[in-house]
Order: C-alpha cells, then structure tokens, then sequence
C-alpha cells in the first residue's frame, strides 16, 4: 500500500495538518520569503545540505519550527513520525508570513492568454510480472506534467496553425518516459526528426527523438484533434505514441528494450489543483522552455 | 449501484483485453483507447487530501487554524507523480 493509500495516515493530515506538496527543487534555491521559511524547517532535518535534495516529508510548526521528518514511504514508520510530531506540537499564535518579493526564476505563472495542458504518459507493456507492490505501482504509473503555450501560440492554433516552436517544445521537454521518476529532457541536436501538422483541425506527425550513444530514444506518431471558437482553443486532444527505450538516473528499472509509451495532451480547465503546476521542465529556467 | 459496478468491471475488463493484445497502432479507431490509457484515476485516495502547493499560502492557512504543516517535498511536483 502506499504511503497516502493508508486511511490512518490520510485521516490524521486531513483532520490534523496543514498539507502542501511541493518541488523541493524550487523551495531549496529560492532568494525569497517562501525558500528562507522552507530552508529553516530543512535545516534542521537531516537533509540540510541544500546543494543536493531535500525530499521526503516534513512536519513542522506555523513559525517553521522543525517538528519531524521521514524519508520513509513505509506507511507504519510514516504514521510514526507523524504522530511522534504532532505531540511535540503546542499550538500558538504564530504572524502570517509577509511573502516580499518572489524570486522570479523559481515562480514562473502561466503566460497571460495562453494555455496550459495536461501531459500524462503511461508505458503500455514490456515489463516483466511482478509480486513485489512497490514495482507493480511503477508498472501501472500514469504520469503528469504540464505544458505551456503562449498568446501567440494559442493564436496560432486558433488560426489553424500548429506553431513549430510548440513541436519543439513537446519534442524535447514532454516526448520523455516520466512514469519512474524525473527523467532527462531531450536536447536540441538529439531531436532526429520532428514532423507535426495541422489540417483541418486534426493533426498528425511523427517525431524521432535519441541520444548519441543510442541508449535513450523515442519514436512516436502523433494523432490528434483541436477545435476552437470565438478566438480560443475549446479542444485540443493529441496522443503521441510510439516505441521507447532506455532510461535516466532518475528513472531506472525500464522494461528491457523497446516498448510501448502513449502520452496524451488535453486541455487543463483547471478543476485539478496539479494544473496550476509549472512544467517540469521549466524548473529555473521558464524563458528557455518557452524558447528552446 | 450492483449494475453500476457491473458496468464499471465490465468497461474495465473490455479495456484491459483491448491493451492486452497486440500493441495497437495509432489510429482514428484506437485514438480513444489510447487517450483513455493515459487518464489518471481522479478517485485515488491522495487526491482527496486537500493539498496546497504554496508553502507561504500553506503557512498562512497553518496560522490562521492554528495547526502544523505536513510538507511532502519531492524531486519534481509531487502532484505530478514525476
């Protein structure tokens, strides 16, 4: 089971804390209010070197004191330390942190008139059966990212127009296997080939996407559908799908060889509290996602 | 609610043996069944955690009802399963 399948666990954040999920990639560099608060309730964990990760999961007070921390996703060792927290708390009146200045780089919002879409990939086979919990969760992961467009290029779309610098943008930053884990993007001369158009409001293409070594690569077709009226985009459904192989550091234990991957691309109305998330890939550096 | 769970194994069951066959080609005929493929399951029991992804804004709500934060921290967004 996992960590937040446990009802114990479940009931006692929702009754009991505040809860919050974040990229702790951001928060760890971050020359803001938010990253000082989070590097205090940090820095007095065991992962207090904020040049490398900081992950995992963090009880603490209003006014940042440290109150536990757990690595685990072990459901009794997670309730533990929870619990263990939750009695060194003693609640008081604690001032509303003044949020200052952001620290642009690691804050980016949505582009004004643009859009934003939903990314979720899933590996369709290949992986050998298993009995082990933990890895038949890898093995039926879907998983999530978004993407952003600009006001021109949702402009474009409406006009019909599939720009290229989106085809771009999906080749090298969401034509990746991020069911395991934070996977390496693609970079600009590892794109092959990059084919993706618009007719009449259906399109279709194919894209080639492999490191030098041939070690990673992806292959998918694109088939896909998007509609507008009164000046913006009301549908936008497109699947990639092709043969995908290799893997990252981060996400290792890939079915052996080539397999299956199909990513879909949909419209975020934002009803899901994930799509107000920036695109993994702009983590830093969003003038370079929406240019690469 | 019996039918309403037979239709919902029997959907289930229809889709799986579709994905369990022979990888499909992209097509006009499998574009839904692989769209649906993709789609993650909005009953799974940590969405129904009222997550914020603000810290400040979490902070400021922590303050407010006076009660600890529980911060899940991951490389790349939680929320993203990445």
């Amino acid at each position: 089971m996992s960590t937040f399948a446990d009802p114990a666990i479940l009931q006692v954040i929702k009754s009991r804390t505040v809860p919050v999920a974040i990229d702790q990639a951001y928060q760890r560099r971050q020359q803001d209010a938010e990253g000082v608060f989070y590097r205090k309730i940090a820095g007095k964990s065991p992962r207090n070197n904020f040049q490398g990760t900081t992950q995992g999961l963090f009880i603490a007070a209003p006014d940042g004191t440290f109150l536990g921390y757990t690595n685990s996703r072990v459901p009794k060792h997670v309730l533990k330390i929870i619990n263990q927290s939750l009695e060194k708390y003693q609640p008081a009146q604690v001032a509303v942190l003044a949020r200052g200045k952001s620290d642009l780089q690691y804050n980016p919002v949505p582009p004004e008139g643009g859009l934003v879409l939903r990314v979720q990939a899933k590996v369709l086979g290949g992986y050998e059966k298993t009995d082990n919990p933990h890895r038949q969760m890898e093995i039926d992961a879907i998983s999530r990212d978004n993407l952003w467009l600009s006001r021109a290029e949702h402009e474009a779309l409406v006009t019909g127009l599939f720009p290229p610098a989106v085809a771009e943008r999906i080749a090298r930053f969401h034509l990746i296997d991020n069911t395991r884990g934070e996977p390496p993007m693609w970079a600009k001369e590892q794109i092959r080939a990059l084919d993706i158009k618009l007719h009449g409001g259906t399109v279709t293409g194919r894209a080639h996407v492999e490191t030098d070594d041939h070690l990673r690569g992806y292959q998918p077709e694109f088939l896909g559908y998007i509609e507008a009226g009164n000046g913006v985009v009301t549908r936008f459904d497109l699947v990639a799908k092709g043969l995908f192989w290799g893997e990252g550091t981060y996400t290792r234990n890939a079915p052996k060889g080539k397999f299956p991957l199909a990513i879909s691309f949909s419209l975020a109305d934002g009803t899901d509290i994930a799509d107000r998330v920036p695109p993994q890939a702009s983590r830093g550096w969003i003038n370079g996602y929406m240019k690469p | 609610m019996k039918s309403t769970w037979k239709l919902t194994i029997t959907c289930g069951l229809f889709g799986t043996l579709l994905l369990a066959g022979p990888d499909p080609a992209l097509t006009p005929a499998t574009f839904k069944q692989l769209y649906q493929a993709c789609q993650t399951d909005g009953s799974a029991s940590w969405r129904s955690v009222p997550w914020e992804i603000s810290l400040l804004d979490a902070q400021k709500k922590a303050a407010t009802v006076r009660k600890p934060l529980f911060i899940w921290a991951m490389d790349g967004h939680p929320l993203g399963c990445t």
